[in-house]
């Protein structure tokens, strides 16, 4: 609980999920995005391996950031009980399946497993969406455009590290349309998002925090990552699509450190109407803290 | 044992007892026992259908279970090593025995005695301070036998009363009808203009419940305040007024009543048989009287003479002037002046004629309220009174007025309080709802005996009037040289000289004033320092104000013996430390019901125990077994036995017609024998000999209570069936006694007191009582441009009178409510100033500063800036870590903002500014 | 158990009488023994308007009992669960302290103590007497008075008629402000006060079916 007055009644910001609880969405999302990417680089003639293995330790890293967070970490294996509801649960249950495939991709390099791992990094990062999307009590999150997000930032980081690797592999540039058509897809699914809750309504704080980090993201996250991963495909400059690549991927970091930590606002509190006292009338109430859609 | 306890094991009981923590009291609760530790306190619903708030006690009780428990408890006896007090000066309290300690005690009381009790300038050699409005009486077991087996004891040194109390409302309640506090009949009241009082904070659950209970019912309440407090936030209609103009609000109140609507539409058989508005005025302000007998006349309409008040059959004119051929005037020192064929004005006409300038128009510039406000509720108010309609309660039939005006601290007392609480009961007594159900009545009287029952405190007394008990004015009589160090026997005619209570409400800053300085023209001896001061549940040094020099100040007492709870400001400055047995763990058996403060008429009366449901921590000891061996040890047996005979630290005698549990010496000394006595006495007393409970009985039930008539709660009927009238609207008596008083004082060339002379007045006029903040702020040299604010304090539930800022839990409660433990600002005078919600912020007066942080509201006045609490502590462990600002520490004690009533209010000007450096944590 | 499985339990809290003195807010840290600064229980203080007209509301508020709780749902151990009584209660043995339920609550009602906070720093008895680890590092919140409600059943009593099975919030209001009982009976005190006054539920548009209702109008008897 705040120890600010005021902060008893408007919504504000969630402190349970910390770094802590942030690396999991920032480490899941970029190691699924890996996985996913690691086909598309065995297209390209890159060894696929590195960038599956990669992945996994991302998701495993994440994962146990996480269990560092959780106040009973003994009995953390209590996270598997309840897959009819809990994007947890079900997190947890894809995360087994996940290493598996990635394993033996890792571990054969067939084809197969490859695909299926990237499978189910699609599956655990719309998992991780769903989780915040699930909680909704956080206002910045329960929108399905938050998912949408969510997923699409764990895309472009993926290819990001994977046109990293194109300081490596030259033939990974091409990769760099990709990675461009992703930070364009990623920043219609960003403004789409913001824009939902400005539709919708949010916390004045969440707006503030979206607000604030939005010309970095906007400039550095997608005008320039977007243009040098395109520059890097085009000239075959394999510098050109890491320097992209990377700006893209901590972009998309910082991104979701804002949304778990510094956008993160709770609901706070709403009075309808203020009550009678005796011989007066309810009158009109209000939710202190909130930007109420616009009228129309 | 509740189904609950049997669940939870036989190692868990239940134990009721009380809290009266503030004046609010007594609330019943229980404390659930688990292994001999109180781990909780709930209600106690045996109390569901006796007690008004049915058996619930507020959150402070909550506190309790810290209280008891909290680690920065004095658990032993101590004394101080270092021979210097003062705020700078660690004090170095070293444990010591309690033989140590009560002989050290004992020792100086012996020698005092032997000096005698009186020292050289006339005043007593013991002082003691208790804190908020009596409340400690009902934790301090027999201590009042051993100070009554002492003798005189001086009570001037106050912890608040005057500056913190609804002080002029007490005396001049007491005065026109026996209300030492005044409360809305709330549970038939349907209007309520309600000037600052806060009744939803401090007045506890009974008035909790009660306005709870009015609001669903539908009664209105318009809460006329600067701020938005919690009561204003409940009423119906909040009005911020400009701080202290109220009497100019009344004044137009009153106005449109007797001037816009006029006697017809006001109580008529009231005001002509109930008050003195028939009686004639001569041209000099005072009552024509007979020449022969000396009775006010007043003009009968059956007969179309003037006759004497009291004529069997008369019909007195309630307006009008009356030609009178002879009469006299009695002035003071009764000075007699003979008038022939005058026109005798009545009471009620010449308060017509003075309200005549006081127009909603007239007051809405001054209270910063527009005119048609103050206008639609004086209609209201008119309206809601209902003149003519009747309730009938117990098979008698009464009037039904339910209106009433209440009035709330910083209002009702310090200047301009005697006009507010003179406009309140005029307000009342125009369309009969004082003392009538549905309006406004008293609820005890403590400067009038017998406590128990203002009932038999009225008897016939002057010209028709109750019987008073005033300090003698008069040239032979008058206290020409002060007994108490607050001079109240020698100021203030009104307080009387009832022990104790008159004493306490005197003028209590002028004690602590003058041990430091007397004003010009002083001709008594210098007030000398107590020898020896006791101190218990009071914390001067924090509730008084310009408390940073009342803590000085303190510091020379040569003796200072304090209870104490945990080390404070103001026992930093002790000798001796005693720690009391607290709530939880003594007992005692009070009085409950029709016989306390604010809301507290019931349907009930009788007495409830404060049980001890655990063992005292530590080493500390049951108030009443520490008395009792201070009594012994200090050679004071004898008077002590004697004095719990008569039963003052209990309910009644400890002997009756019918019953004898008369303690002796030994007995006495056994706290257990003794409460078993008191218990006994007071349920054979209660029952008529009918019942008789001893402690361990009321260990089980907690309480004993017999049903109480409603009638009981209004003094009307008690008027009428003697025939008095109430001293209404005009003030003849007053002014006359201030006259006399005036005589008194300038004969011994004594002028420092004469602007508070010119309080005595027939008709208040309204004069710029706000004014008077801002000429003293002049005076002391500073500008109002410099001090652009009014500061004023208000209170908390949490915190009301509890003592209990160490208690951690009330400090995280109140934190629920935004500005309880901060600076509250309008938010946009904030924003001008560049200040934003948590701010720390500077509030400054010409004397110092004081530091908290900011709550922007919106519901303040933007000129007003509010404290709620008295913190600023700098000694007591807990909240001495927390910075919290408090308006005590920044108003100074001052002669110039002293009433005639010896009261202060609680209001400064200030200045307001960030102050960045970090909140000590 | 099909009568039981009906009932409904669930709070009817009238704001025209709530003072925000935050006694049920105290009374529910003794009767929970709460550690400092965890209140299951409290009470909000709400203004609304502008100067001159301006209203204060106090609004108690703490876990709402949702029969729709996102916390039970996204609650991925089965820690949290709906009863069929409509209280939803939290399992500390199963609890892992992950706090996506804290995150799901709209109503802020839930928090985690990872370590033990007492009064004045070090524990006093009464709170040595009542001190729970299971609590710690696990998501806690209002039970509703968990165990009185299921004293009831022994009993026979009624919660929110017989005190000693009623919430500790409810008994403690001294402005009567709060009141319990089961919504599915037609003929208890919380269905006829609901049925005659006007009221509101909060954030009653996330679905979440909250079972705290906010009088603010209309014939209480």
């Amino acid at each position: 609980m705040s120890d600010k007055l005021i902060d008893r009644v408007v919504p504000r910001q969630q402190k349970e999920w910390d770094i802590k609880g942030a690396l999991n969405f920032i480490f899941g999302g970029a190691g699924a995005g890996l996985l996913v990417a690691s086909p598309f680089a065995a297209a390209l003639l890159a060894d696929p391996r590195p960038f599956l293995a990669l992945g996994l330790v991302l998701v495993a890293a994440g994962l146990f950031s996480v269990w560092l967070k959780i106040g009973r970490p003994w009995r953390a294996l209590h996270v598997v009980r309840r897959p009819s509801t809990s994007w947890m649960t079900r997190e947890a249950l894809i995360a087994p399946l996940l290493f598996g495939a990635g394993a033996a991709g890792v571990v054969t390099g067939a084809p197969l497993f490859v695909a299926l791992a990237a499978l189910l990094g699609v599956v655990y990062a719309y998992a991780q969406g769903r989780i915040l999307k699930a909680n909704i009590g956080i206002a910045a999150w329960r929108r399905p455009a938050c998912v949408i997000v969510v997923v699409a930032t764990g895309l472009v980081e993926g290819f990001a590290i994977v046109g990293l690797a194109s300081l490596i592999w030259p033939s990974l540039t091409a990769l760099g349309y990709l990675v461009a058509a992703l930070i364009v897809a990623r920043f219609i699914a960003w403004t789409n998002y913001v824009a939902d809750l400005r539709r919708t309504g949010a916390p004045t704080g969440t707006l503030a925090a979206f607000d604030a980090f939005a010309p970095r993201f906007l400039w550095l996250g997608h005008a320039a990552a977007g243009a040098l991963a395109l520059l890097g495909a085009l000239a075959a400059q394999p510098l050109a699509l890491a320097l992209g690549g990377a700006l893209a991927a901590i972009g998309g970091a910082l991104f979701k450190y804002t949304l778990v930590c510094r956008a993160a606002f709770t609901q706070g509190f709403a009075l309808p109407k203020t009550p009678a006292r005796g011989r007066s009338k309810p009158g009109p109430g209000l939710q202190p803290g909130w930007e109420r859609p616009k009228a129309g | 044992m509740s189904a609950a306890d049997k669940a939870a094991g036989a190692s868990t009981k239940s134990v009721p007892s009380f809290c009266y923590n503030c004046v609010s009291g007594p609330d019943f609760l229980r404390v659930k026992v688990e292994n001999g530790v109180a781990t909780e306190i709930g209600p106690n619903f045996d109390g569901d259908r006796i007690h008004p708030a049915h058996g619930r006690p507020c959150v402070k009780a909550y506190g309790l279970v810290q209280k008891t428990y909290n680690p920065n408890r004095i658990l032993t006896p101590m004394k101080r090593t270092n021979p210097k007090k003062g705020m700078k000066e660690e004090p170095r309290f070293v444990p010591i025995s309690w033989d140590e300690a009560l002989d050290t005690i004992a020792g100086k009381l012996r020698a005092i005695r032997a000096k005698g009790v009186i020292d050289e300038a006339g005043l007593p050699r013991i002082a003691a301070s208790f804190g908020h409005g009596g409340t400690p009486a009902n934790y301090m077991g027999t201590f009042p036998a051993f100070l009554a087996s002492w003798g005189p004891v001086d009570y001037s040194f106050g912890s608040g009363q005057g500056v913190k109390c609804v002080h002029s409302e007490h005396l001049y309640g007491e005065f026109w009808h026996r209300a030492f506090t005044v409360s809305a009949d709330t549970p038939h009241t349907r209007y309520n203009i309600s000037f600052g009082a806060n009744v939803e904070v401090t007045g506890g659950p009974t008035a909790v419940i009660r306005h709870a209970d009015a609001r669903i019912r539908g009664y209105k309440r318009v809460q006329v305040e600067p701020s938005l407090t919690i009561t204003a936030a409940c009423s119906a209609e909040w009005v911020p007024i400009r701080p202290k103009t109220d009497p100019a609000f009344m004044f137009a109140l009153i106005h449109v009543l007797v001037r816009e609507h006029g006697l017809d539409k006001l109580d008529i058989p009231f005001l002509r048989d109930r008050t003195a508005s028939p009686y004639l005025l001569a041209p000099n302000g005072l009552y024509l009287r007979d020449p022969q007998t000396s009775k006010p006349l007043l003009f009968d309409e059956a007969s179309g003479r003037v006759v004497a008040h009291d004529t069997p059959g008369a019909k007195p004119a309630v307006a009008g002037r009356h030609r009178v051929a002879r009469a006299i005037t009695i002035d003071a020192d009764a000075a007699r002046e003979d008038f022939s064929d005058v026109d005798g004005v009545t009471a009620y006409q010449a308060l017509v004629d003075h309200m005549a300038r006081y127009t909603p128009e007239w007051a809405s510039d001054i209270c910063d309220v527009p005119a048609d406000t103050i206008r639609r509720i004086a209609n209201e108010y008119l309206e809601a009174a209902s003149i003519g309609e009747t309730i009938e309660i117990d098979g008698v039939t009464l009037p039904l007025r339910p209106v009433a005006v209440t009035l709330g601290k910083s209002v009702n007392n310090g200047w301009g309080a005697f006009e507010c609480c003179w406009a309140r009961t005029v307000l009342a007594m125009l369309v009969g709802a004082l003392e009538n159900p549905g309006g406004i009545l008293g609820t005890t009287v403590r400067i009038n005996k017998p406590q128990e029952n203002r009932h038999m405190s009225v008897k016939p007394g002057d010209d028709g009037f109750m019987i008073q008990y005033f300090n003698p004015t008069g040239s032979n009589s008058w206290e020409a040289q002060p007994t108490t160090r607050n001079i109240h026997r020698t100021l203030v005619p009104i307080v009387g000289r009832n022990g104790g209570w008159s004493q306490a409400l005197g003028p209590t800053q002028l004690a602590w004033m003058f041990q430091e300085e007397t004003p010009e023209g002083w001709n008594w001896p210098k007030p000398t320092y107590p020898e020896l001061w006791f101190v218990y549940r009071s914390n001067p040094a924090i509730s008084f104000w310009e408390t940073r020099r009342l803590a000085e100040a303190a510091a020379q007492f040569p003796f200072m013996v304090a209870f104490a709870y945990t080390v404070d400001e103001t026992n930093y400055m002790a000798d001796i430390l005693l720690p009391e047995a607290t709530d939880l763990e003594s007992n005692q058996l009070i009085r409950m019901g029709q016989t306390k403060y604010m809301e507290h008429f019931w349907d009930h009366i009788g007495v409830v125990l404060r049980q001890k449901a655990v063992e005292p921590q530590g080493e500390a000891r049951d108030f009443s077994w520490i008395s009792g061996e201070l009594a012994r040890r200090a050679g004071l047996l004898d008077g002590y036995v004697s004095q719990l005979n008569r039963g003052i630290s209990g309910v009644s005698p400890l002997k009756g017609e019918t019953y004898d549990f008369s303690l002796d010496s030994t007995s006495a000394l056994d706290p257990d024998k003794v409460w078993d006595a008191v218990c006994k006495a007071a349920t054979a007393t209660l029952s008529q000999g009918k019942e008789c409970h001893g402690l361990d009985w009321f260990k089980d039930h907690g309480f004993y209570a017999i049903p109480q008539s409603r009638l009981g709660w209004y003094l009307t009927p008690t008027l009428e069936k003697q025939g008095l009238r109430y001293e209404l609207p005009y003030q003849e008596r007053l002014l006359r006694i201030g006259r006399e008083l005036g005589n008194r004082l300038h004969e011994n060339e004594i002028h420092w007191w004469d602007e508070q002379l010119t309080e005595y007045v027939g008709l208040p006029d309204w004069h710029d009582v706000p004014g008077r903040w801002e000429r003293a702020l002049v005076n002391a040299g500073g500008s109002l441009e410099e001090f652009p604010f009014w500061l004023l304090a208000t209170k908390s539930m949490q915190y009301h009178s509890g003592g209990n800022s160490a208690i951690a839990l009330m400090d995280e409660v109140s934190e629920n409510l935004h500005g309880a433990t901060g600076v509250i600002i309008n938010e946009k005078t904030a924003q001008k100033l560049g200040i934003r919600e948590n701010d720390r912020v500077e509030v400054r007066s010409h004397i110092g500063a004081t530091y908290g942080k900011a709550a922007l509201v919106k519901g303040v006045r933007p000129d007003t800036i509010v404290i709620i609490g008295q913190f600023d502590h700098w000694a007591t462990p807990y909240i001495k870590d927390k910075e919290r600002a408090s308006l005590n520490t920044i108003a100074p004690m001052s002669l110039e903002l002293t009433d005639a009533t010896g009261s202060g209010a609680d209001i400064v000007r200030v200045a307001l500014r960030r102050a960045d450096k970090a909140v000590a944590a | 158990m099909s009568a039981t499985a009906q009932k409904r339990y669930v709070m009817a809290i009238d704001l025209r009488r709530c003072v925000g003195c935050q006694t049920c807010t105290a009374a529910c840290k003794n009767a929970n023994a709460t550690p400092p600064g965890v209140q299951w229980r409290r009470v909000l203080d709400i203004e609304t308007g502008d100067f001159p007209d301006v209203q204060r509301t106090f609004m108690p508020v703490g876990c709402m009992h949702c029969a729709n709780p996102p916390c039970m749902h996204v609650c991925p151990t089965t820690a949290t669960k709906l009863r069929a009584d409509g209280l939803v209660t939290i399992d500390y043995d199963i609890c892992i302290g992950c706090a996506n339920c804290v995150m799901a609550c709209p109503y802020d009602a839930r928090s985690i103590q990872h370590v033990a906070k007492y009064a004045y720093g070090t524990p006093m008895k009464s709170e040595e007497a009542r001190f729970d680890a299971e609590r710690l590092g696990v998501a806690t919140k209002c039970t509703f008075c968990k165990d009185r409600i299921d004293l009831a059943a022994l009993t026979g009593q009624t919660p929110g008629v017989d005190p000693e099975v009623t919430p500790a919030c409810v008994n403690s209001c001294i402005s009567d402000a709060m009141h319990f009982g089961d919504i599915n009976d037609p003929n208890s005190n919380v269905s006829k006060m609901l049925g005659r006054t006007e009221h509101f539920r909060m954030h009653e548009e996330l679905g979440t079916d909250p079972s705290i209702y906010y009088i603010v109008d209309g014939e209480e008897t």
